[in-house]
Formats: structure tokens, C-alpha cells, sequence
């Protein structure tokens, strides 16, 4: 009965895959659950907001809101399995580990997608300054966002469906690659615009210069944006990789080993997104306040 | 990847499912005699690998901070610099003699009269259309808004190129998430554009964004 499993749990090997506990998964989950749903009710509730830029901050929250809804039922299921509640669902007869993949490999590549389209929206609003307003109407940004969903969507279910071809596998690396080389080219002309400016307003007779201080600061806000893009979403590429490339070396072993902490890190970057994008806005942590305010005050009413 | 396996389902459905994660299909055993080097040495080496990427990345943007050295058409915009500061300090006698009365009026009137300074300074460049989009909305605008425009206005003749003017005076309109309050967002710093002080950026003037885009 057991001969697979057997195969599979006495694996000999040197480097054991390490093992991450399921509270870990469900905790960042839970939090990046949060966070993205409260980005995407602030976003929907003020009117201020509903504007291309956070157009592509709230697609970004949904795309992470799915990934940790699906990730949070994945380990549901887990737990219930381990608590031995599977046994009489006639329902998992279907496949839905592949369904929940499809929909965590769309979720993954359309966040991908819409932090370039986050990058390519600055780089406009700050190069193409005056026709910012004709380049970037609702309805071009619409057909945007939805040429995004489909081409996720159709590219999960592709990806997994036919999940042993190496074209598939080349197919989520290299769209990876050329989205963070965008990211990368973009910030840092922006960047190098923003010195330019500082530089110019340093020169005016008559300003002290508090420019070095800000540059610092604005070299680290670039560096944390690119690292932590960079550190969450680049361990998971070379799994594919070593897949294609070396399936029976030890060290690529060792490197397969380490795939649930690689997993991790690329969920945990559903929950510093946010933290990134959204909550440098005063605008969205006003409305924030005003929600909260709002509600404690009505709560407030009734008891008093 | 979490995958269900149906085991012996040939002819009695069983309902024996495992669910673990069989991410490799591969049986055979790896051997690991005879490693030269480490056997983490790919995992180690990947991830010093993105370390030193983006310190270095780090390290030449701070570098690109430091060595903010003066744009080499330095003398020509000196000159600028020089005969538009006069409408500045022009503006700024008058500014003090307006804070003592601290009236409105006279801060709009003396706006209006520094925006001419500054019009008949960019007609004399050629740009016609930022004038008629600045001088069009010049007079829609409260008290602090007049200081605002002063202030950038001030700062935008030390910018050389017109698409440079263009946006500074753009984002004086408050164009909702416009360059200002999104750069603010990408570095995290409000003054990495435009010194002291600040412009705020937070509501949306319609009236003047309609000015410019009809």
C-alpha cells in the first residue's frame, strides 16, 4: 500500500530537506491576508485614490491577497489531513492540488507583472510629466490590468498543466529576469534624475544643504525596494533550474534541500509589499486613520 | 508541490490518500562520496552571490550621492540664476512689507507680478506654452497656494531644460499622484526634488489640471 511513500520518506541522502513548520506558512499568510485587504478597502473607499497609481498598488494587493488565501487553505487542508479528516471527502478525487497551483503560479507572475507596471508608472509620471494625464487614461490602464490577469492566468494553467516541459519552466525564469532588469533600469534613472534635481537646488545661493542626508536616504529606500525583491524572489528560480539542468548532482541536491525555506521567503514578500508600496502613501495611511478613527468613535457611541 | 496520491486504484476505489509533497519523481538514491568542496557551496554561493549585488548596488548609489559634482554648463544658468533672483528679491521686499499687513491681496497681486517676471523670462526662452499654462492658473489659488508657487517657482528657473520646468510647474497643480508625492513615495524623502520647503502635494486642484490637459 505504502511503496511510494516508502520511496519517499527513506530517500537516502546526505543534505534532508529541510522542513518548515505549517504554523510559520499559516502565519505569514494570516498577516499578508491582512495587510493586502486592508490596502485594497482603503483603496476602494476613497475616492482620492482612484487614480492609475493605486490602480496598480490594489492589483498588486489582490494578486497577494489570492496567493495567501490559497497558501492559508493549503495548509488548512494539511492540517486536516494530519488530523485524518480527508479520509471520507469524495471531492479530492479532483485534482485540486493542481488547481491551487495554477492560481499560486498566476498569483506569482501577476505580482511580478504589476510591480513593473508600479515601476513604469513612476518612470512616466516623472519623464513624461506633461502628458502623464493623456498616456495614462483609466481606460488604457484597464486594458492594462486585465491583459495582465489573462496572460497570468492562462500562463498558470499553462505552466502547470504541461509543468514538465522545460519550456515552461524557462517560461517563468525569464520573464522574471527581464521584469527585475526593467525595475532595476527604471529606478535607477529615476534615481539619477532625483540626484540631478538636488544637485541643481544645492547649487542655488542662499540653501544649506541637507542634500548628502537625503541622498543617503533615498540610496537606502532604492536598495531596499530592489534587495527585497531581489532576496524574496530569486531563491525560488534556480529550483527550476536544477530541475532542467542537474537533477542528480549532490550539490544541486543540497540546493533542492533547502526548497520549503525558499517557498517561505517568497510568501513573506506577499506581506512586505504592502509595506513597500502602499504604506509610503500619506494619503492611504490618512485613510486609514479616518477608517479607524471612525470606528472606534462609533463603538465609542454605542457603549457609552 | 502538495500533490494527492491515489494509491492502488485499479479496481477497488481505496480511499488511502497521501498528501505530502512529492516535489521529485526521481528514485534513484544520490551518492554523496567524493564531494571536493562543500556541499551547501551552491546555497552559500548564491546567496553571497545577491549579498554583494546589492551592496554594490548600494555603494554606487551612495557614490552617485557624493559625487554631486556642479552640471558642466555651470557659467550659463549662473547668468539666469542672476537676472531672475533679481525678481526674487524683488518679490521678497515686498513679501515682508505684505506679512506685516498680512492681507491676502497684496500676496496675490505681488504673485502676479512676480509670475510676469517670471513669463517675461520664459517667453524670452521660447516657452510659451508653460507660461500660458502658469499665467492661466496663477489666479485661482489661496494664500499659501501664492506662496507655494513663489517658492517653486523660484526653484524652477535654476533648472536648465524646459521638460524639467514643465514638470516643476506641473506639479505644482496638484495632479493627483503626480511626481512629487510618488517620487516621495519611491525614495521616501520629500525634499530629494525640491529642497526646502516641501510642497505639499495632497489635494487635487481640478480646476487647474483642466487648464492644462483641454
Amino acid at each position: 500500500m505504502n511503496s511510494s511513500t516508502e520511496a519517499l520518506s527513506t530517500h537516502p541522502t546526505d543534505c534532508a530537506e529541510v522542513q518548515v513548520p505549517n504554523q510559520v506558512f499559516m502565519a505569514i499568510a494570516v498577516a499578508s491576508l491582512s495587510e493586502n485587504i486592508l490596502v485594497i478597502v482603503a483603496v476602494i473607499k476613497n475616492r482620492n485614490l482612484h487614480s492609475p497609481m493605486y490602480c496598480f498598488i490594489c492589483n498588486l494587493a489582490v494578486f497577494n491577497t489570492i496567493s495567501s488565501l490559497f497558501k492559508a487553505l493549503e495548509n488548512i487542508l494539511l492540517l486536516f489531513k494530519e488530523a485524518g479528516h480527508l479520509n471520507s471527502l469524495r471531492l479530492f478525487e479532483l485534482n485540486i492540488d493542481d488547481i491551487m497551483d495554477s492560481l499560486l503560479c498566476m498569483c506569482f507572475l501577476g505580482s511580478i507583472f504589476s510591480i513593473l507596471t508600479i515601476a513604469v508608472d513612476r518612470y512616466i509620471s516623472i519623464f513624461h510629466a506633461l502628458r502623464y494625464h493623456t498616456l495614462m487614461t483609466m481606460r488604457r490602464v484597464v486594458v492594462m490590468l486585465s491583459t495582465i490577469w489573462v496572460l497570468c492566468g492562462t500562463s498558470g494553467v499553462l505552466m502547470i498543466g504541461f509543468f514538465e516541459a522545460a519550456t515552461v519552466k524557462i517560461f517563468f525564469v525569464v520573464p522574471f529576469f527581464t521584469a527585475l532588469l526593467f525595475i532595476l533600469l527604471l529606478y535607477v534613472h529615476m534615481f539619477l534624475l532625483a540626484r540631478h534635481h538636488a544637485n541643481r537646488i544645492a547649487s542655488m545661493p542662499g540653501l544649506h544643504a541637507r542634500q548628502r542626508q537625503s541622498g543617503l536616504r533615498g540610496a537606502l529606500t532604492l536598495t531596499i525596494l530592489i534587495g527585497v525583491f531581489v532576496a524574496c524572489w530569486a531563491p525560488f528560480c534556480p529550483h527550476l533550474l536544477i530541475m532542467m539542468i542537474c537533477p542528480e548532482n549532490p550539490y544541486c541536491e543540497c540546493y533542492r534541500s533547502l526548497f520549503q525555506l525558499h517557498v517561505v521567503l517568497l510568501v513573506s514578500h506577499a506581506v512586505t509589499d504592502p509595506a513597500i508600496y502602499a504604506f509610503r502613501s500619506t494619503e492611504l495611511r490618512n485613510t486609514y486613520k479616518k477608517m479607524f478613527l471612525c470606528s472606534a468613535s462609533r463603538i465609542f457611541k454605542e457603549c457609552v | 508541490m502538495p500533490r494527492f496520491q491515489h494509491l492502488n486504484s485499479t479496481s477497488i476505489p481505496n480511499h488511502n490518500y497521501e498528501w505530502s509533497y512529492e516535489y521529485y519523481d526521481d528514485e534513484e538514491p544520490v551518492s554523496f562520496e567524493g564531494l571536493k568542496a562543500h556541499r551547501y557551496s551552491i546555497v552559500i554561493g548564491f546567496w553571497v552571490g545577491l549579498a554583494v549585488f546589492v551592496i554594490f548596488m548600494f555603494f554606487v548609489l551612495t557614490l552617485l550621492t557624493k559625487t554631486g559634482a556642479p552640471h558642466p554648463e555651470a557659467t550659463e544658468p549662473y547668468e539666469k540664476r542672476m537676472r531672475l533672483t533679481s525678481c526674487a528679491e524683488g518679490l521678497g521686499r515686498q513679501r515682508e512689507a505684505d506679512t506685516r499687513t498680512s492681507l491676502s491681496r497684496p500676496l496675490l497681486e505681488e504673485s502676479r507680478s512676480f509670475f510676469h517676471c517670471y513669463i517675461n523670462e520664459e517667453e524670452r526662452e521660447g516657452g510659451r506654452a508653460t507660461a500660458g499654462a502658469a499665467h492661466g492658473c496663477t489666479g485661482s489659488g489661496d494664500s499659501r497656494n501664492q506662496v507655494e508657487t513663489v517658492g517653486l517657482a523660484v526653484q524652477s528657473m535654476v533648472m536648465d531644460t524646459r521638460a524639467e520646468r514643465e514638470a516643476a510647474l506641473l506639479a505644482h497643480f496638484n495632479i493627483p499622484n503626480f511626481v512629487n508625492s510618488e517620487l516621495n513615495s519611491v525614495l521616501g524623502d520629500e525634499d530629494l526634488l525640491l529642497g526646502d520647503p516641501p510642497i505639499i502635494m495632497e489635494e487635487a486642484r481640478p480646476r487647474c489640471t483642466h487648464h492644462i490637459i483641454d
